[in-house]
Order: structure tokens, then C-alpha cells, then sequence
């Protein structure tokens, strides 16, 4: 076999591209880019801000009767929560490509895993600089050890031993599916993490997906927030994807090369 | 400044440190993974050019020898 028949075979046993989520992936960039827009600015400019302790009297602000302290630091609440759900899409994400490379034995499944778990990781570490920030402000503390923040520990902790994982084994086959268990166990802590705040009450972290959980106005900018989340994080994983794909391409053109 | 304002504004200030920081640590985070895949892409792009036109180099080597 010549050369040229070895890179064509290589080409063609080679990653896809210019699927359809390639294809979208622009538009729903600048979804991602417009949406966050939006609600960052409906967050300052439009949602009111939430009261605080009651002060000593009444004040007269705009059209308004005030007798609170404006907690302006919840304004970091409308892209918290967000990221906090796109990191629990993302962990699903991975789980589903895990147990769909355990039933297929697919190396795709395994590199779409791993991209989708890259890409929890990044929004939980999101998901915890701005819970760190408000968190300093409001209760005075960097850390405390109350539920909410306990399993969503684990849970970056799990993400991060997933990665460990994988850097830590050399042999592919064993390597994806020591890590497809990872993941499982990480989407696992999923439902946990989401109803923590409802099976132990916390007064210091409420459940706020409830009835009367957030006026109209808080919801609509949550809800553009988390949109404009999800496109980015999906904007995110095809541009990793198409870089990981492009490198494994690279290797395997190496590798006809290297016969 | 009125008194009752000032308390009502109280936490205003203190507060914006926190909610800059978190704002931009969000966007740094983002951008800076962004530009990990940009800067993989760009070199994985340049490798791929490099190994085609050595795949190229070979084909046209492999003609003139079958040629002769």
C-alpha cells in the first residue's frame, strides 16, 4: 500500500466535521453573547433590587416606598444561578456520553464525554467564584460548611477527580471507562446537589425553583441569563470538540506518517 | 445625605468589590478557556499544514519514481 492510499484510508477512518451543530454554532454563539447581554442588563438596570434588614423609617425612592437596605450584592444571583444549571446540564451531558460509550465501546462517545465533563468543570469553577464572592459579603465568611455548598463541593471535587483520572492511565480502553464511571457518579450528585436545600432547610441558602420563589422580573432575567448560559456552554463544547477532533486528526495523520 | 437614605443605601458600596470581582472572575474564566481552545486549534491547524504538504512532497516523490 502507497503513502497516499495509507492517508486516504487514515482520512477516512478520521473525526467528522462540519456537522450540523457546526453549523449553528455561530448563530448560537451570538445568542449566547446577546442573551448574557441582556440579562446582565436587566439585572442593574431593570430587576429591583431585594430588600434587607428594615431600617428605622420610611423613604420615598422613585415612585416607591423603601423602609429596607438594598442588597445590591444579589444582583450576582442572576448569572450564579445560571452557570449552577449549565453545570448540571453539562454533568448530564457527560453521564449520557458515558453509559453511551460503556454501551458502544465508541471512542467518540468517550471524547464528547470528556469535553462535555471540561466543560461542567469550567462552569462549577464559575458557579463558585461568584457563590465565593457573595458568600464573603453577605455571611462575612469565605467557607461554611452548610449543605448546598458541601455537595456542590463534591461534586467539583468528583469533576476534578474525573480528569485525574484520566491523566493518570495510560491504556485509552481502561482510561474511558474508569472515567464513564466518574461521570456517572458525578451526575449522580446532580439531583442531590439541586434538592439538598429542600430535604435539609437551610435559612441561609433558600429554595428559590418554587412558587413565589422569585418575582416576575427576577425570573425573566434568570431565564434570558440561563439561555444566553446554555449557548455559550454549547458554543464552548463544539468549538472544543472541533479542536480535539482536529489534534486526534493530526495524530493519526502522524501515525501513517510514522509506518 | 438624609439619614434614612443612607441607611437604605448602606450596603451599596461595600458590596460593589464582591459583585465587580465575581462579574469579571466569570468572564475571565470563560475567556480564558476560549482562548486555551483557540490557541490548541491554531497549532493543531498548523501541524495539520505542515504534515500535508510532507504528504504531498511524498505523493509527488512517489509519481516520479513510478514514472522512472
Amino acid at each position: 500500500m502507497s503513502n497516499r492510499d495509507r492517508g486516504q484510508n487514515a482520512s477516512l477512518r478520521l473525526p467528522e466535521a462540519g456537522q450540523w451543530p457546526d453549523k449553528i454554532a455561530l448563530g448560537v454563539t451570538i445568542a449566547g453573547i446577546v442573551c448574557t447581554t441582556i440579562g446582565f442588563l436587566l439585572a442593574f438596570l431593570w430587576v429591583p433590587p431585594v430588600g434587607g434588614a428594615t431600617v428605622s423609617g420610611v423613604a420615598l425612592i422613585g415612585d416607591t416606598m423603601v423602609s429596607q437596605k438594598m442588597l445590591i450584592s444579589q444582583k450576582i444571583f442572576y448569572f450564579h444561578m445560571p452557570v449552577a444549571i449549565t453545570s448540571f446540564v453539562a454533568l448530564l451531558f457527560g453521564a449520557y456520553y458515558s453509559v453511551r460509550y460503556l454501551m458502544t465501546n465508541n471512542e467518540r462517545f468517550d471524547t464528547c464525554a470528556a469535553i462535555a465533563m471540561e466543560i461542567a468543570l469550567l462552569f462549577v469553577v464559575m458557579t463558585m467564584i461568584t457563590g465565593e464572592m457573595w458568600t464573603r459579603f453577605e455571611w462575612g465568611v469565605w467557607w461554611t460548611w452548610e449543605p448546598r455548598l458541601t455537595t456542590y463541593l463534591i461534586l467539583m471535587l468528583i469533576v476534578i477527580a474525573y480528569f485525574v483520572l484520566r491523566n493518570s492511565m495510560s491504556s485509552p480502553e481502561a482510561r474511558a471507562k474508569a472515567s464513564a464511571v466518574v461521570a456517572i457518579l458525578a451526575c449522580i450528585d446532580v439531583p442531590i446537589c439541586l434538592m439538598i436545600t429542600r430535604l435539609i432547610p437551610s435559612s441561609i441558602h433558600p429554595v428559590v425553583l418554587r412558587e413565589g420563589g422569585m418575582s416576575p422580573e427576577m425570573g425573566l432575567c434568570v431565564g434570558i441569563t440561563v439561555v444566553g448560559m446554555f449557548c455559550l456552554g454549547f458554543a464552548l463544547y463544539r468549538a472544543r470538540f472541533r479542536q480535539v477532533r482536529l489534534t486526534q486528526r493530526v495524530e493519526a495523520l502522524k501515525e501513517t506518517f510514522g509506518d | 445625605m438624609d439619614p434614612i437614605l443612607a441607611d437604605i443605601y448602606s450596603t451599596v458600596i461595600p458590596s460593589a468589590p464582591y459583585i465587580i470581582a465575581a462579574y469579571a472572575l466569570l468572564w475571565v474564566a470563560l475567556l480564558v478557556y476560549l482562548l486555551m481552545i483557540a490557541r490548541g486549534t491554531k497549532k493543531a491547524q498548523a501541524q495539520l499544514q505542515l504534515l500535508e504538504e510532507a504528504m504531498e512532497d511524498v505523493v509527488v516523490e512517489e509519481i516520479i519514481i513510478e514514472e522512472e
